[in-house]
């Protein structure tokens, strides 16, 4: 089992339903993707923004309790984001198919 | 009690400005989305980190991609972020009273690209020379006056079909005795932008038409369809290419139960076409004997019809042959979500097909008595409408009833509806036109409208059926 960026992003990807995974630097800037450009960038943009409200006011709320997983769930499909300090993982998934 | 306020300090300056500089600003379009995108480099090592990252969440993300494919959590919760209506409501009735008085009938409605315009074509069931027109109302304007359109074009007779330019608002292609005509709404002082003439490359019979990405594709009952293109300076329709039918060049679907046989002319009389949005290069075509065909706009096939002066060489496109019905076929429509078709005629059932056989998928029984369209929704994948002797009904494939799910019942008896549209850009609305020279504008219900999750699933499951 190969243990590298591509390996554990392919897996991911594998899963039932699994529409798109994209990584995200700590300045905003996605550094890998399986989406288009502009889709890609829409969703760095937008969730990154989401990710960290959510987790202030998680940490507002329990000074030791802290965000592990956004979960965003649309009508069309399921937005998955996992934050951290340096990195933010999106994974998209339609759960119907 | 009394008060008073203090004393106001006032005082004059004079200014006066010494020098002036003017400068100009302008945005450029943004190029960041490119920047913005590190192409992944394989060679390029990945950021410090990285790595790490992924191993830690990982497991994390697996974990809750696995919880979402079981739960059941939400299944049938639709959060209600619009104001859901229930009911079916009729919004206008528009009514050209020169129309009514010559006992004209609505042969056709169509929507513009942008959604606010609808424009309506009159006819007469009995080709007859009366004098007619397409009127135009803008449904957004706010003294919209239902019995006076705001555009009248006037054609020396009746119309047969209309259809707007699928992106440019302006302009909009009708077709009336064998001439196929293009209107530009935008100019004030002749709208009529170009129009075939009557030479020998126009049609003599009555035409019916659809605009494709790239020129108008019009029909005739004398079984040629032909491709017209605006030429470069704007000023004719030219034929870009022609198809012509004759029953020998039709394959044959392979069911010996067909009663094909060859009366009087060989012709094989256009009723219906359209376009499918999946392929480019195909398009479907009914005709007066029941025949639903499949072609090939980019068909070799030299058609055996004696030559005639077109200056384009007529081919034959008919590439597939499904089920035929047993009486003409009114309308044909691709589906928007699926390579699957509706075909309408006079049997009053509408036929669900899949573009790969020859069977049809599922046949619905609207009404005992003639369809005249049948239009797939927009928006909502499983539902259909269909125009009839009387009521439009609409059709919900979830329903395993197969009930109308709604009807829209507007006046007499006697009127029959004979055309309807969906608004693309508004998809609550539909208009109806009827034989008695009213147009009805509609809006529907949500649940006509909204569409469910699983909807494209459920339209796969009954496009995969096999027929028995």
């Amino acid at each position: 089992m190969k243990v590298d960026v591509e390996g554990t992003l392919k897996r991911i990807e594998s899963y039932k339903g699994v529409i798109g995974t994209i990584v995200v630097n700590a300045e905003g800037i996605p550094i890998r993707s399986t989406l288009d450009n502009s889709t890609t960038v829409q969703y760095a943009g937008l969730l990154r923004h989401l990710a960290a409200m959510a987790r202030s006011s998680v940490r507002d709320i329990d000074p030791q309790n802290d965000l592990t997983v956004l979960r965003i769930h649309s009508k069309k499909y399921e937005i998955m984001v996992a934050p951290e300090n340096n990195y933010l993982l999106i994974v998209i998934q339609n759960p119907c198919e | 009690r009394s008060c008073q306020t203090d004393a106001l300090h006032s005082d004059d300056a004079g200014v006066q400005t010494r020098f002036s500089a003017s400068i100009f600003t302008q945005t450029e379009p943004q190029e960041q989305t490119t920047d913005l995108l590190r192409q992944h480099d394989p060679a390029e090592p990945d950021p410090p980190g990285l790595l790490d990252f992924l191993r830690r969440t990982e497991d994390l993300i697996i974990r809750e991609l696995v919880k979402n494919t079981r739960s059941h959590a939400f299944d049938g919760f639709q959060a209600d972020w619009a104001d859901r209506s229930q009911r079916v409501s009729c919004l206008h009735r528009l009514q050209h009273p020169s129309a009514q008085e010559k006992d004209l009938h609505v042969s056709s409605v169509s929507w513009s690209c942008t959604g606010s315009v609808i424009v309506c074509a009159y006819g007469d069931g009995d080709w007859t020379n009366e004098k007619s027109c397409v009127c135009l109302w803008n449904l957004d304007r706010q003294n919209l006056n239902p019995k006076q359109a705001d555009l009248v074009l006037e054609v020396p007779t009746a119309v047969t079909s209309v259809c707007c330019h699928p992106n440019q608002p302006a302009l909009i292609a009708g077709l009336y005795n064998g001439e196929v005509l293009v209107w530009d709404t935008s100019r004030t002082q002749d709208p009529v932008l170009v129009q075939t003439g009557m030479p020998a490359e126009g049609h003599r019979e009555p035409v019916y038409q659809r605009k494709a990405e790239f020129g108008v594709l019009s029909s005739s009952s004398g079984g040629r369809v032909l491709l017209w293109t605006v030429d470069l300076d704007r000023t004719r329709l030219v034929l870009d290419s022609g198809y012509a039918f004759i029953r020998q060049q039709v394959p044959h679907s392979g069911r010996t139960s067909m009663k094909l046989q060859v009366r009087g002319s060989s012709t094989v009389g256009v009723t219906a076409v359209a376009l499918s949005p999946w392929d480019p290069d195909t398009f479907l075509v009914g005709s007066e004997g029941g025949l639903l065909l499949r072609c090939s706009f980019s068909s070799r096939t030299p058609a055996a019809v004696p030559a005639e002066d077109r200056g384009v060489v007529l081919r034959a496109p008919a590439v597939f042959s499904f089920r035929p019905s047993s009486g003409p076929v009114h309308s044909i429509h691709c589906s928007p979500f699926h390579n699957l078709f509706a075909s309408a005629g006079t049997d009053g059932l509408v036929h669900i097909h899949s573009l790969l056989q020859a069977d049809p998928v599922l046949s619905v029984r609207v009404s005992d008595s003639y369809l005249f369209q049948a239009q797939w929704s927009p928006s909502r994948p499983l539902v259909f409408a269909a125009a009839t002797g009387h009521p439009v009904q609409f059709f919900d494939l979830a329903c395993r009833a197969l009930r109308p799910a709604a009807t829209i019942e507007d006046g007499a008896a006697d009127r029959a509806a004979t055309c309807l549209a969906f608004n693309h850009q508004n998809r609550r609305l539909v208009a109806v036109g009827k034989s008695d020279g009213s147009v009805g504008v509609w809006q529907l219900s949500s649940d006509l409208v909204d569409p469910g999750p699983t909807e494209t699933a459920q339209l796969e499951q009954i496009a995969n059926q096999v027929s028995d």
